[in-house]
């Protein structure tokens, strides 16, 4: 039984113009996310990636479909209801979103307030959260007296404080630099595998797919297009929409414009290889080109990993005799998926498989 | 300053009323404010409690009365004031008169400075589960008390301005006092005895208003 259930759920706004049609947000969106999985919303600005995080808690109420969390459709239910719902459902923010008029530790305390725990209770259960984002020394800080990871660590206490089964990310790195990006990942990612909490996690950015994740949903214009394990998306688009979003974040095959650039500095044959976790290894397809005499350089590309699982795509620039080469890349070709892109780009469709030059739009 | 010294008991009445009038207008006058500013703030579109027909109501209301001068708002408000305080002329007709006109102005300025507040923030304490009168109360307040306390402030200083009026219907006070032994008894030293004592509580209210804001800010 999925913790978060969406059946084609819709959220449209009356247009500001008069006459206009209704603005849509999220486009019949259905979505299964299971108990203690992590799930990563990926898409552009303006996909509707942060209304669709927002009808989870009801904070925007979806205007056609049920969103049914734990087996209750909390849909049409009377906002009193909704308040209840929330406390099951933690949220924090990329702004972190901190009440600056209050400590941190008051920050921690208000959702228990809300909930209506007992003074002694939230004064321990306050002392426990600050604790487990390691921040016990700034109980009394105000929010404008720590760095950004720390008002992040504190919107994660604050978010947990009831202990909810279920936390909502709106971009929580966005706003963190590289280092204390890896410092948040790794709280939540603690978070998530100590306490079993369900996460949803909004984000463009590749670290945090790549760190926490477990499932990906793509998202563009309002739409869920593309959804499953974060490895099988990322390794193996299916939408072209989703191809493109992910050739933005992970470095794959050049496009048309870099490949005219890598022709005229690398002379010989243009190729990429595409692996992917349990193909054949790097070694054997580098041990092709050897025996077959060929120089060889790698010029575009990257391996990536997620969670143990090895996939990318490498371009190469192969020189030798054409028999040569075309014995070697047909050899290989039985190992791994070997794509070369036509001489002439970007006249005409391409064959590129998986390639932003296999576009036509 | 001969006329100043003999003065004396006068001018100190004068100020007495001053601050009378500047106390209870803002007592009045500011928690009618508070009231106005917050409905407001509440009823506005996207608010906590969006209300279309109050917004437009108290906006319409707030327009009509805060562009009369003051001078005239005196005169034309006599009759409620009568009704309300039982008499049209006097301090306390002062003080009527003088609430209702800071309590247009204030609600005004603390809808401004509610709506200083991020919504973010908002919207995290909606995440957490608490409701509209819980948010404002415990978080919106909070979170704009420092602008408040400087926007209060500015209204004590302009009520301040606006009791000379008073004397207009028999309300006394500084403003009053220059006027009738200064200006008109051609004794400028009078005056400016009415006029730098006004300036010193006009700099004392600012300064005690700035220290309260900075210590609610922190910085």
């Amino acid at each position: 039984m999925a913790i978060v259930s969406l059946a084609n759920v819709s959220k449209s706004y009356p247009s500001p113009e008069r006459g206009a049609p209704r603005i849509v947000a999220v486009d019949d969106v259905s979505l299964e996310i299971e108990a203690g999985e992590v799930t990563g919303i990926i898409g552009y600005s303006g996909a509707g990636k942060s209304t669709l995080v927002r009808l989870i808690n009801a904070l925007e109420p979806a205007t056609a479909g049920t969103v049914t969390i734990d087996g209750r459709a909390i849909t049409g239910l009377p906002e009193r209801e909704l308040r209840a719902v929330r406390l099951g459902i933690g949220m924090i923010f990329q702004q972190f979103n901190l009440f600056e008029a209050k400590t941190v530790a008051q920050n921690v305390a208000y959702p228990l307030k809300v909930a209506g725990w007992g003074k002694t209770e939230i004064t321990a259960r306050v002392a426990e959260l600050l604790d487990f984002v390691g921040l016990a020394d700034k109980a009394r800080a105000y929010p404008d007296q720590l760095s950004g990871g720390q008002k992040q660590r504190v919107g994660i206490a604050r978010a947990l404080a009831t202990r909810p089964r279920i936390l909502l990310a709106d971009e929580a790195t966005s706003a963190l630099d590289p280092e204390t990006t890896q410092e948040v990942l790794a709280l939540l990612k603690r978070v998530n595998e100590e306490y079993g909490v369900t996460m949803v996690v909004i984000t463009h950015e590749m670290d945090v797919i790549q760190s926490i994740a477990t499932k990906v949903a793509v998202m563009d214009g309002g739409r869920v297009i593309e959804q499953g394990d974060v490895f099988d998306v990322f390794s193996d688009p299916q939408h072209a929409s989703s191809r493109k979003f992910v050739s933005t974040v992970v470095q794959g095959v050049p496009s048309p414009a870099e490949l005219a650039v890598l022709r005229e500095r690398h002379p010989g044959r243009i190729a990429t290889l595409s692996f992917r976790d349990g193909d054949a290894s790097q070694a054997r397809v580098f041990v092709e080109l050897a025996q077959a005499g060929l120089e060889f350089e790698l010029v575009y590309g990257g391996i990536n990993d997620i969670r143990g699982r090895a996939f990318g795509h490498l371009t190469l620039a192969i020189r030798g005799e054409q028999a040569a080469v075309d014995g070697a890349l047909a050899r290989i070709g039985e190992l791994v998926q070997v794509t070369e892109p036509p001489a002439d780009p970007p006249a005409g469709p391409s064959a590129g498989d998986g390639a932003e030059t296999g576009e036509t739009r | 300053m001969d006329k100043l010294i003999d003065l004396g008991p006068e001018f100190w009445t004068a100020a007495g009323e001053t601050l009378y009038m500047v106390f209870f207008t803002m007592l009045f006058g500011g928690l009618a404010g508070l009231v106005l500013g917050v409905g407001l703030y509440v009823t506005r579109a996207g608010g906590l409690l969006p209300n279309v027909v109050v917004n437009n109501v108290l906006n319409v209301l707030i327009n009509f009365f805060r562009p009369i001068p003051f001078i005239i708002f005196i005169a034309a408000v006599q009759p409620l004031t009568r009704a309300v305080i039982g008499i049209g002329i006097g301090t306390n007709a002062a003080v009527f008169a003088l609430s209702l006109a800071a309590s247009f102005a204030i609600g005004r300025i603390v809808e401004q400075n509610l709506l200083t507040v991020k919504p973010g923030v908002i919207e995290a304490a909606r995440s957490m589960g608490a409701g509209p009168w819980r948010i404002l109360t415990t978080v919106v307040i909070g979170e704009a008390l420092g602008p408040l306390i400087l926007g209060y402030t500015f209204i004590i200083v302009a009520v301040i301005d606006m009791s000379a009026m008073a004397g207009f219907l028999g309300g006394g006070g500084l403003g009053y006092f220059a006027q009738l032994y200064g200006y008109r008894q051609f004794e400028p030293i009078v005056t400016w005895a009415a006029v730098l004592l006004i300036i010193v509580f006009v700099q004392i209210v600012q300064y005690l208003g700035n220290w309260l804001a900075r210590k609610v800010l922190r910085r």
